[in-house]
């Protein structure tokens, strides 16, 4: 794959956890991220590398932003009342993130199945920073991180953007930022505000070395380019990237479940 | 015109680990403690119903772990900022809210999340005025109340079914230790009876 970011602070963590993390890494799943503002195309791209990698012989699963089914009720119906202010959002967003990362996530790579995240944390990262929330406060929020083995980022103009969101329906409140740009037209609010969540995008995507998608491209050139990214990848060892996340998780209900469950297989 | 630094209201806190002491405590100190500003308001846990409605709505899929559940319980005091603490105190008002930061802190340490964890998710709330640690009941018990009624119920409630090795009278032990603690280093003072 891909030269990596500035590697994550190793926490102290027990042998135990390091030798069972050690043992996984070869059976694990990967977990594969597609990001890119609205209107990138990104599920459409996830769908297809979904099917190809089903006839490769992986066994998939899918993760949505915002769709456990603990949190999504209550974030939806705030949002639907507008009564969200950006802080609210974001750390519900995140419980619903961290839930889901608990109890679907960790669990289907920890059983060798590839997760494809239609969308990831830094969708919320980007968003929230968009709506003006400190950086660091949100990474705080969202930690300990759990870094997934590829992103896939869709970068597209502000104009295609707002042309695929508006040939479909009208963008709602918070995605056309109406909470924050305080403008009425729904369209005009979401140029405005999805400027600066692609502004935010491009500063993680350089950050994070994300790997780039032209989101303008033909839909099959840019499946072709996934999936000779993809072959061309190298996962993240869990023992180095991702241990602090696993530890806690391992120690939690599901994830000794899990061992458990492994340990028989 | 906004109220000057002078006319600024306060910000009480009141922390504790059952439900039942922290009512009674609030009942208690909203009159006696500031009787020149009796127009005070009070800000319970909760007052965006999240937890009421999780466990009303979809208890089959109530699985969070702790650190899940401080999420959402930060959620829910942003609410209670935005709508209740912050307009109350612009006002000039004295605000009680119970439970505030201690409490929530208290669960999450007893739950082994870091300290540097607690104190950035947190970092959003304003600190509180006095800060006063209520009179526990029944110390050597675990929760008995329902989960609507507090925080710590409503996680004793959700996490004796999800945490295979969780014992409800050991975390109470623990958050009521580290309460102390933070007593003891005069963050909260002792409610007097």
């Amino acid at each position: 794959m891909t030269r990596q970011p500035a590697r994550a602070r190793k926490p102290s963590l027990s042998k135990e956890v390091l030798d069972l993390l050690h043992k996984r890494e070869a059976t694990r799943g990967l977990l594969i991220a597609f990001e890119g503002p609205d209107g990138a195309g990104k599920t459409t791209q996830r769908k297809l590398f979904r099917r190809w990698l089903e006839g490769q012989g992986h066994t998939v699963t899918t993760t949505k932003w915002a769709s456990s089914p603990l949190v999504r009720p209550l974030i939806k119906a705030r949002k639907r009342a507008r009564a969200l202010g950006a802080e609210e959002l974001c750390l519900l967003q995140a419980a619903d993130f961290r839930h889901r990362l608990e109890q679907d996530v960790l669990p289907a790579l920890w059983r060798g199945r590839t997760v494809l995240a239609d969308q990831y944390l830094f969708t919320g990262l980007s968003r929230d920073a968009a709506r003006g929330l400190d950086f660091d406060w949100m990474l705080h929020v969202y930690g300990p991180l759990f870094w997934p083995d590829i992103v896939f980022y869709f970068p597209i103009s502000l104009d295609i953007a707002a042309q695929r969101v508006a040939s479909k329906r009208s963008p709602k409140y918070y995605e056309a930022g109406q909470d924050v740009t305080n403008v009425a037209d729904p369209l005009s609010s979401f140029r405005q505000f999805q400027a600066r969540v692609m502004r935010e995008y491009e500063n993680l995507a350089l950050v994070f070395q994300f790997l780039t998608i032209d989101g303008e491209q033909p839909i099959y050139e840019q499946h072709k380019r996934i999936r000779k990214l993809f072959l061309e990848g190298s996962r993240r060892v869990w023992g180095e990237w991702n241990a602090e996340a696993l530890a806690e998780w391992l120690t939690l209900g599901v994830g000794r479940q899990e061992v458990k469950h492994a340990s028989h297989e | 015109m906004p109220p000057t630094n002078d006319q600024r209201g306060r910000l009480i806190a009141l922390e504790g680990t059952r439900a039942t002491d922290l009512r009674r405590a609030m009942e208690r100190t909203r009159p006696r403690r500031h009787p020149l500003r009796a127009a005070g308001g009070v800000s319970w846990w909760d007052a965006s119903g999240t937890f009421y409605e999780m466990w009303l709505g979809k208890r089959r899929h109530l699985t969070p772990s702790p650190r899940t559940l401080l999420l959402l319980y930060a959620s829910d005091l942003s609410f209670r900022l935005r709508w209740e603490i912050q307009p109350a105190l612009a006002a000039g008002r004295t605000v009680v809210a119970a439970p505030y930061l201690e409490s929530a802190i208290a669960f999450g340490r007893a739950s082994g999340l870091s300290r540097r964890w607690l104190a950035e998710l947190f970092r959003f709330a304003p600190q509180p005025d006095l800060c006063y640690r209520v009179k526990e009941g029944k110390k050597s018990s675990g929760w008995k109340g329902k989960p609507t009624d507090g925080f710590a119920e409503f996680c004793s409630a959700v996490l004796s079914e999800t945490a295979p090795s969780f014992n409800s009278v050991d975390l109470r032990a623990a958050m009521m230790a580290l309460l102390d603690a933070s007593e003891r280093r005069r963050a909260c003072r002792r409610l007097a009876s």
